[in-house]
């Protein structure tokens, strides 16, 4: 009954929230009606999306009160919603992204050029990002942990992190300009990295390299040297992946194009839908068997292994003093269990052994 | 999920908001009442065990009418269960209608303290303390091993060093060469640096393999799948299939790291296997020494395992019983497609109840067309039984 209770007090929650929204909606509707019937003179505001904005913030409502439900069993149902939500979200996004060349169609434009103008490379970014789970904010959160981090061990000052900070807020806002194929925003990423890099390290290679603290001011530098390489690595392959978004993107409006040119019809989203999940697998089924992707791909790994080790380093080095177990320790530790426990898996055959030649005799 | 495109009207908007939201709401409300999703539920008993390692034994409704135990050896990646994933789909209980005698191997979830284990350790170790299990209980000089996916290399690895032990060889989607690129899971490793992996990770996480397997179809197992469940919200059935289904897919151990280090540079990246380089515990591996009969089933549309990298088996053995079977599909379709149920456990019954008696087949062809015997009912097992 609780379950039940809990079930659709959530329900009446995220029903308000959508009858809110609703209204506030229905409130702005006939200026979003009005819209639509002047598209042609405002094609870059395409209207309609009040749906699109409701539908949204109903299904974030949802998914945050579910999270807090008791009453879902089992993990596997509690992540089967999320990404269910998470799937239907994508499909209305897409949804959004394509609207205006909906109306397009409506008006018989079959130019894929027109097309390509219709699309917001910023909106379309947001739908790869949740596709291949890459997160703006990402770099941005783990920059600033690292400084918490290193404040609170009052080793480095706080300012330490904030040039880092401060560059990975600057590459992520010019992140969409990949989707525009600027090749400058390469040399303006790595110019903002180098700048935190001599914001940060610049300083500490000034610092006298004496005392017990030496370790760790050189596992800082290395830290820091692999994080830069990350980021960039990191860069590198989501470039790839916008491109090649882009690419099928372009695959997608010239089928359409096409479509439209020789008549036939697309009855429905779900046709539009489907064309641009099937052409897209197959333009990044493309990029991921190249040499160059499975290079680039080992690479970042690597070099994310790399951060992770001196990190790690690190944390041992400030814990050494510590009252705690190591991980290093911890290895040793493991491995004389390994070691033991096939010694005795030896005895125990040795001794089975011997007890049925006694059994024997 | 239907909607008409160039929705220009309020109405059509209203309905298609009012359409997702109606069974999104009615899939939560499901989705609560369900208690909870039950996999791999054949009885059976546990009837040997070291460290992690267990070894089950199924319970039978009558007697085997195959008199040699079968031992399955399921991959290190991902859980041995979707054998049995339910009752209408399950390969083990299709299996056990057709007259075998079954034991499985659930290698459990390692942590860090297994984190030296190596491959010697799972194959002349825990199998082959299994198979001495087996043989010394059923009073059999020689089993049936039947292997699958990785667990299909580790059978052909362990039946060539101890052929007098072993006396049928299935493997199931099983990669040997591992040179083709056609698998993207084959063209990624090859780049991969192992040891700074495993050095990082000790155990490696299962959602690290997770989210690699993910990326080999991005937009369909990541959007399509669960935009398309939408659909079956309402079907309660049909939603607890699917629900089984992620349990398994994401049900996924963290890999030793010692054993996946050798498992990447030996394997995925020297190809040491087909090469007659592999050495494990420092005994050499000699695919040659294969001499029992042997069936190696791949699926015809296998992603993972691409048939590429497990057909050139039959031609690196030395039985003279050796045959190859193309079973439609994909890789997961092996276990839980219908055609699995219908076709292909009977007829691996079929085939290993023709080599029961040490008698060479002369017919080495196979053809899934053939036809299969029926189910044989018998008599209550006796058994003692550990647990």
């Amino acid at each position: 009954m609780k379950k039940a209770m809990d079930f659709f007090d959530t329900w009446v929650k995220s029903q308000e929230k959508l009858v809110e929204n609703w209204m506030e909606t229905t409130k702005k509707l006939p200026q979003t009606l009005r819209g639509m019937e002047t598209f042609k003179n405002n094609r870059s505001d395409p209207s309609g999306s009040g749906f699109v904005d409701l539908y949204t913030s109903w299904v974030n409502e949802m998914i945050s009160a579910l999270a807090k439900m008791h009453g879902l069993n089992t993990d596997i149902i509690k992540d089967t919603l999320s990404k269910v939500t998470d799937g239907s979200d994508v499909y209305v996004r897409f949804y959004k992204i394509w609207l205006p060349i909906f109306q397009a169609i409506q008006e018989r434009v079959a130019d894929p050029d027109i097309y390509r103008e219709l699309i917001d490379p910023i909106q379309y970014k947001e739908v790869v990002d949740r596709i291949f789970g890459f997160s703006p904010d990402a770099v941005t959160e783990f920059l600033d942990q690292a400084s918490k981090l290193s404040e609170s061990w009052g080793f480095v000052a706080k300012e330490f992190g904030g040039p880092w900070m401060k560059a990975a807020r600057k590459n992520t806002a010019i992140a969409p300009e990949f989707v525009e194929g600027r090749p400058e925003t390469f040399l303006n990423i790595f110019h903002n990295l180098f700048c935190a890099f001599d914001n940060t390290i610049g300083k500490v290679f000034h610092i006298p390299a004496v005392g017990k603290d030496r370790e760790k001011v050189e596992l800082i530098m290395r830290g820091c040297d692999d994080l830069a390489v990350f980021l960039a690595r990191n860069t590198e392959y989501q470039h790839m992946v916008y491109v090649t978004a882009v690419k099928a993107m372009d695959k997608v409006v010239e089928t359409v194009a096409q479509k439209i040119t020789n008549g036939e019809e697309i009855k429905t989203f779900d046709e539009f839908f489907d064309l641009w999940l099937d052409i897209n697998e197959r333009e990044y089924y493309d990029l991921f068997r190249t040499e160059e992707f499975s290079k680039m791909q080992g690479e970042l790994l690597d070099s994310s292994l790399n951060v992770r080790k001196h990190f790690h380093k690190l944390m041992e080095l400030y814990l050494f003093d510590f009252p705690v177990a190591l991980r290093s320790e911890m290895d040793d530790l493991y491995r004389t269990v390994y070691d033991l426990r096939k010694k005795v898996g030896y005895l125990e055959e040795k001794l089975n052994g011997v007890t049925e030649k006694e059994a024997a005799v | 999920m239907k909607s008409p495109i160039p929705i220009v009207n309020t109405r059509n908007m209203i309905r298609d908001l009012g359409e997702l939201n109606r069974k999104l709401i009615r899939g939560a409300e499901i989705l609560t009442g369900i208690e909870k999703v039950d996999v791999g539920t054949a009885p059976m008993d546990l009837v040997y065990q070291e460290d992690k390692m267990k070894l089950y034994h199924y319970r039978r409704e009558g007697e085997a009418t195959c008199s040699i135990p079968v031992l399955i050896v399921y991959a290190l990646v991902n859980r041995q269960y979707i054998l049995d994933l339910q009752p209408d789909r399950s390969v083990i209980r299709k299996l056990l209608e057709h007259g075998l005698d079954i034991y499985i191997i659930d290698w459990d979830y390692p942590t860090k303290v297994d984190m030296y284990i190596t491959m010697d350790d799972y194959i002349n170790g825990y199998l082959h303390n299994c198979v001495e299990f087996i043989r010394k209980n059923t009073r059999n000089d020689k089993i049936n091993l039947m292997g699958i996916c990785q667990g299909g290399t580790f059978c052909a690895m362990y039946a060539a060093m101890n052929p007098e032990k072993i006396k049928n060889l299935l493997t199931l989607v099983a990669p040997f060469d591992f040179s083709p690129n056609d698998g993207l899971l084959f063209a990624w490793a090859k780049h991969m640096n192992a040891d700074a992996l495993v050095n990082n990770y000790r155990v490696v996480p299962g959602d690290f393999l997770n989210m690699g397997f993910l990326m080999l179809m991005p937009f369909t197992l990541n959007i399509r799948k669960y935009v398309d469940m939408v659909d079956i919200f309402e079907d309660e059935g049909k939603l607890l299939n699917f629900l089984r289904m992620e349990k398994w897919i994401f049900d996924s151990p963290g890999q030793v790291g010692e054993c996946l280090r050798e498992f990447i540079k030996d394997f995925y990246q020297e190809n040491k296997l087909v090469k007659g380089e592999v050495k494990v515990g420092g005994r050499e591996v000699n695919l040659k020494n294969i001499t029992m009969p042997l069936l190696n089933i791949y699926a015809s549309s296998d992603h993972l395992v691409p048939p590429s990298t497990t057909r050139p088996l039959n031609d690196l053995v030395g039985s003279t019983d050796k045959s190859l079977y193309e079973f439609e599909g994909g890789h997961i379709g092996v276990f839980v497609g219908s055609k699995s149920q219908r076709v292909l456990a009977p007829f691996i019954a079929k085939w290993l109840h023709e080599r029961q008696d040490g008698e060479p087949v002369k017919k080495s062809g196979v053809s899934p067309e053939e036809s299969i015997p029926p189910a044989t009912p018998g008599k209550k097992l006796k058994r003692n039984r550990k647990s």
